[in-house]
């Protein structure tokens, strides 16, 4: 176990590491200065995880060398970088929900007692707390923990262990901005106090520039820049991070047409509802839709964005309240999702809108299947219809799959979207209904997407856009909603919308724990 | 149980109430094992099997030894065989957990009373009892509280158990394996590894409630030994909601209302025999209907457990 | 393919009701067959090897027990014809497993299913006593799948609305259908008449169906096999069929596609509970004549091997019964020649379950499968 005061320095020189065939790092180095606080930037797909992920042990490099205090170290495990004093807070959380604080400090420990005075730990952790920037309490279930909360607990943990080299993973898309400021400065002033040395992983331009001291740019699994943050720019970064043409694109603002003021399509009134383990997740939430208008609904994760979505979608049942789509109560059937041209677009298709194990034809027929052509009286199922059913979409949205009867897992991520896409809006759709459509998507995955939503904004349908991107609301709604602790508690539009101001709304409410 | 004749009601009181100590035991066995296994993220429905093959280890081990411990060593370690296979079927991907109990189910009676022809007719020794009666000069009150150690293991083991999942590094480890085996892994525990030993130790104990009945109570081997105790106690964990402590009241209960068809017998009520049969399954039926919702999953069910999911 | 992505159920932490990563449905059937095949043959020889070895070590000759198991299962036309007897109920009862696992559900009441099919069919044809004989046989048996249906759906209801896991609570049900069953046959309804052993009232001999032409096999068999066969024109050329794919499938993908999840899930354990049941009640017509203990035989257990073995798939089951009763079969001679207990064919049962459940883990793997770019 490390023992220096001071937080070490890591040299990363021509690391190289492929899966399955596909380079993901191709001679990456870069160096990580003591007492730093050093911004890893790129845009999804480009290699930050797997650079941090072989840092750390968690991969074995193909090739590369890794100095740590300029002796040379061969990163087999994660304990290895644990010996060095390296850690590392993951994207997702590696908290357990249904233990307590206490117990999740304690788990990270190499020695643990055979028998645990839980008095003495928990004397000695709330004495710990007083020195550190965040405070919990040990004794709190960590389910009843807000994103935030569960943040700062993953980072309490590593400076617990005595970590002092820290990596973040995106550390604040799950924050608002005012809580994602916090957090980075005061990994600042631990990084100037010479305490830590801190690399955080991001896409977000803003924070490089507001907080880090150095940056290293990746693209393709290649470094495209090594820059002291004073030495550039957000469009400089911007342009090292896309090239410089996908930046123009990227900051192109999409066409918007007009729309004349009609009544609305979705109305939602007074919707309750309780989320997974008993607590309310959405409390009167109500909201309505006209037909050619975006509406984005701005969230921190787990304030019953997700549980509203599920409602519409028929996957869980309000407790009161109304659904209305086109003047009539709406209850999710099959009849209504035809009748009133409702399409759906979830995030983790394969976990919520499609079936991995059946096949890509089945799964574009999911909408279709019960009608002609696909059907005869729509009782009997034509299977050998399926195929040039199958076949015309995929053709017409770019679906890359070995044949339309392979089975729908074997696609990569992008193309299961795609597929989903292509289900939904091959149909005339007058309500579209969205949550993080884009989520671990590449970016020109991505802003496909959008430019099909616009598309379908621009035909004349409603739609709903949950994000937990605020970047992606402000650029694609057209009138801007916030939701905290399961209530609608702001609502802008397009022109007044403003980051901090949503930020703030974002946690207006008293802090609830997440569901 | 002579004599009870003479005490009437007071009789079928007394008969319940030994009988629930009696026959509690075996359930208070396997399903702490079975909540030690369900802690860890895995069920094992194979726990009917174990429970006939320990009972015939022990049985036969027993005959073939004369020593009635040895006799319920050997049904642990059947029973820990047991466990080691479902866990090994089970850790591989892709597999569930719940089919593997339901095959070695099938396997484990099968394999039983494959073994154990032989060993129907004769008489092996049987597991002392501590007489907690004697102070008493009637026999019913001596044979109802002549108590196997079995029982005070059992009441030993939740009091322990209990406290050791939550105070020791043993039972935290346990515990994590069955919240989040993300968490797990991301510390670098085997979460196969707990999971093999949860099941082994569920199966050991199972095993030991096998020899239980074969050398204690009722105290013979035949293959009409078990009629789903091993099963119940599935049902009997998830209505203790996976507290040891709890599972013992638990026991006591569904041992009371296996008693009460034997008893009634007693006070000469002999019609709806079998019905009286059917009250545990009933009584566990409906708990599972009372503790179950539509919406929520299972209070205080380990996060990683297949069927509470 | 690049690093696998993180998931937003990881980012939110387990434990919530989203689906799970192995249905008992088994993989993709379109174009999984020919592996599925390969891996139920290669997890049979593996079974049926490590059998072999284990009679070894009891000082038997392992082929000769094989070569005695394969000629008192399809040897002789007397072995033929007590394998196809053994078989008929399995194509039954497997099909209260298949069905409801095609909807995501883990059920194993074939046996309680049985056994109130059984009953249910004898107290209807002493009910029906006078009646014309091919109304009394036809209402006999649909009393019995009535029986059956309602029983398994009610597990299913259960678990549609009340959330109680299935599993469990159909294993409860059949020890609650079996004393039920004991209760009845040895007071209400017994046929004191009968000393042999308790059972109940005999249904009028002109209700019971006799054998097939040329062979000593009842006509339960062409029912069963009838079964099987409308079941898989429903499931794989029906919108419902589909449907039901797509429950078991994903059971979020089928609400957000607006199928209407309890009619589904209360169809499937009906129809399920009703193949049982009709099977107890062919028991009871064509061979016993009236209900007892001998409705409590395995018959349901042992379709639910047969259902895991045939993947769910309901062709397959028809072969696969086919295999598991002439082990059946055979247990009688097996027990005369070599003084091994009936309890071995239950071994090698369990012995073929854990064999096939193994191999599941190699799905997807055994053969190259041609992955999208």
């Amino acid at each position: 176990m490390r023992n220096k005061p001071t937080p070490p320095e890591i040299e990363i020189v021509g690391l190289c590491k492929s899966f399955a065939g596909l380079r993901a790092l191709d001679q990456v180095s870069t160096s990580f200065r003591a007492g730093r606080l050093h911004a890893l930037l790129g845009e999804n797909g480009a290699g930050k995880s797997t650079l941090v992920k072989c840092l750390m042990g968690y991969y074995r490099a193909d090739s590369g060398q890794i100095l740590v205090d300029g002796q040379r170290h061969i990163m087999r495990h994660p304990s290895d970088a644990h010996a060095l004093g390296l850690g590392m807070v993951y994207q997702h959380f590696t908290l357990v929900p249904q233990m307590t604080v206490a117990e999740n400090f304690l788990l990270g420990r190499q020695s643990l007692p055979a028998v645990i005075d839980w008095r003495a730990e928990h004397s000695a952790l709330d004495q710990f707390m007083e020195g550190m920037p965040f405070r919990l309490d040990p004794r709190r279930l960590v389910a009843s923990l807000a994103a935030g909360e569960k943040q700062k607990l993953e980072i309490l943990k590593q400076l617990y262990l005595g970590r002092r080299f820290l990596v973040l993973d995106e550390p604040t898309s799950v924050l608002t901005p005012a809580e994602a400021d916090e957090v980075l400065a005061e990994m600042r002033r631990l990084a100037d106090a010479r305490q830590l040395s801190v690399v955080f992983i991001t896409h977000k331009l803003r924070e490089v520039m507001q907080f880090a001291q150095d940056v290293t740019v990746l693209r393709a699994g290649m470094v495209a820049a090594r820059t002291a943050v004073t030495a550039t720019s957000e469009t400089g970064l911007a342009s090292l991070m896309f090239g410089a043409e996908l930046a123009e694109q990227k900051a192109a603002a999409p066409t918007r047409t007009a729309m004349p003021e009609q009544a609305a399509y979705l109305e939602l009134e007074g919707l309750h509802a309780v989320g997974d383990r008993g607590a309310p997740a959405v409390v009167g939430a109500s909201l309505s839709i006209r037909p050619g208008e975006i509406v984005g609904i701005a969230g921190v994760s787990g304030n019953g964005q997700k549980e509203l979505l599920e409602i519409l979608a028929g996957q869980r049942q309000a407790q009161a309240g109304s659904v209305r789509v086109g003047g009539r109560a709406f209850r999710g059937t099959r009849g209504e999702l035809e009748r009133w041209g409702v399409s759906l677009l979830l995030e983790e298709p394969l976990l919520n809108a499609a079936v991995r194990s059946m096949s890509v034809m089945e799964n574009l027929a999911l909408r279709q299947f019960d009608r002609p052509p696909l059907a005869i009286a729509g009782w009997i199922l034509k299977r050998r219809a399926l195929w040039p059913f199958a076949q015309a979409l995929i053709q017409r949205y770019g679906i890359r799959a070995s044949s339309p009867s392979a089975p729908l897992e074997t696609l990569s991520g992008g193309n299961v979207q795609r597929t989903v896409l292509a289900r939904e809006l091959a149909r005339p759709v007058r309500l579209l209904l969205m949550q993080n459509p884009c989520f671990g998507l590449d970016v020109a995955a991505a802003s496909e997407i959008r430019q099909q939503i616009l598309r379908v904004r621009n035909g004349g349908a409603a739609v709903l856009l949950i994000s937990e991107d605020l970047d992606e609301v402000l650029q694609l709604s057209d009138r801007v909603l916030v939701m905290a602790s399961g209530r609608i508690s702001y609502e802008t539009d397009r022109s007044h919308a403003d980051r901090y101001v949503i930020g703030r709304h974002m946690t207006q409410a008293r802090a609830r724990p997440s569901p | 149980m002579t004599g009870t004749f003479d005490l009437g009601w007071w009789g079928v009181a007394l008969a319940i109430v030994a009988g629930a100590m009696r026959v509690s035991t075996p359930y208070l066995l396997v399903s702490l094992g079975e909540t030690l296994t369900e802690k860890s993220g895995r069920v094992n429905l194979g726990l009917e099997g174990t429970l006939v093959l320990g009972a015939m280890s022990a049985f036969a081990i027993a005959y073939l030894t004369g020593s009635p411990w040895l006799g319920m060593l050997s049904a642990g370690a059947a029973g820990a065989a047991l466990g080691l296979l479902h866990a090994a079927i089970s850790n591989l991907p892709r597999v569930n957990d719940i089919a593997v109990g339901i095959a070695l189910f099938i396997f484990g009676i099968g394999l039983a009373f494959f073994l154990g022809k032989p060993f129907i007719e004769p008489r092996a020794t049987m597991l002392p009892g501590i007489p907690l009666g004697n102070w008493s000069a009637s026999p019913a009150i001596r044979s109802a509280f002549e108590i196997s150690p079995m029982f005070f293991l059992g009441i030993a083991l939740a009091i322990a158990l209990e406290w050791g999942l939550k105070s020791t590094r043993w039972g935290l480890i346990l515990r994590i394996a069955g919240e989040s085996a993300d968490a797990a892994r991301a510390i670098g525990l085997s979460v196969e590894r707990i999971r093999t030993f949860a099941t082994m130790a569920g199966g050991f104990l199972s095993g030991l409630g096998g020899g239980f009945l074969s050398l204690y109570y009722p105290g013979n081997w035949n293959e009409g030994l078990s009629s789903g105790q091993g099963l119940m106690a599935i049902a009997l964990v998830i209505f203790a909601r996976w507290s040891p402590l709890r599972c013992f009241y638990a026991s006591l209960l569904f041992g009371g209302a296996s008693a009460i068809g034997p008893a009634v017998q007693t006070v000469g009520i002999t019609e709806g025999y079998y019905l009286f049969n059917a009250a545990p399954y009933v009584l566990t039926l409906g708990l599972l209907i009372y503790s179950s919702s539509r919406t929520r999953t299972l209070a205080g069910a380990p996060s990683e457990l297949s069927i509470s999911r | 393919m690049q690093e696998p992505q993180p998931t937003k159920l990881a980012a939110r932490g387990a434990g919530s009701l989203l689906g799970r990563t192995w249905s008992p449905r088994g993989g993709s059937l379109s174009t999984d067959s020919l592996e599925s095949l390969l891996l139920s043959l290669i997890a049979i020889a593996v079974a049926a090897l490590i059998f072999g070895a284990f009679l070894a070590l009891q000082g038997h000759d392992p082929l000769a027990v094989y070569r005695t198991l394969y000629l008192g299962a399809f040897g002789t036309r007397f072995s033929l014809e007590s394998t196809l007897t053994q078989a008929a109920p399995l194509l039954l009862t497997a099909l209260c497993t298949l069905i409801p696992a095609r909807v995501g559900l883990l059920v194993i009441g074939g046996e309680g299913a049985v056994v109130l099919g059984g009953l249910a069919a004898a107290l209807a044809g002493v009910a029906l006593a006078g009646a014309a004989d091919l109304v009394g046989t036809v209402l006999t048996l649909a009393a019995g799948a009535l029986a059956g249906g309602l029983w398994i759906g009610a597990a299913g209801a259960l678990k549609h609305f009340r959330g109680v896991n299935e599993t469990i609570s159909t294993l409860l049900l059949n020890y609650i259908a079996i004393a039920l069953l004991n209760h009845l046959v040895s007071g209400p309804i017994r046929d004191f008449s009968q000393t042999l052993k308790a059972q109940s009232w005999s249904i009028p001999k002109a209700f019971m169906i006799g054998n097939m032409p040329g062979w000593s096999v009842h006509w339960g068999l062409l029912i069963g096999l009838v079964g099987c066969v409308i079941l898989n024109v429903l499931l794989r050329h029906t919108t419902l069929g589909f449907a039901m794919d797509v429950l078991g499938g994903n059971r979020r993908a089928a609400q957000m596609a607006g199928l209407p999840l309890g009619r589904l899930i209360l169809l499937a354990t009906f129809l399920g509970g009703a193949a049982a049941g009709l099977a107890g009640a062919v028991e009871v017509v064509a061979v016993h004549g009236a209900a007892s203990e001998s409705l409590v035989v395995g018959l349901g257990y042992a379709g639910i091997l047969v259902a895991f073995l045939a993947r769910q798939n309901a062709l397959a089951v028809i072969a696969v019964a086919l295999l598991l009763g002439g082990i059946s079969a055979s247990g009688g001679l097996l027990q005369r020649r070599f003084d091994i207990p009936h309890a071995a064919t239950t071994v090698l049962q369990g012995l073929i379950f854990l064999c096939v459940l193994a191999s599941g883990t190699f799905a997807g793997r055994l053969l190259p499968r041609r992955s999208a770019q």
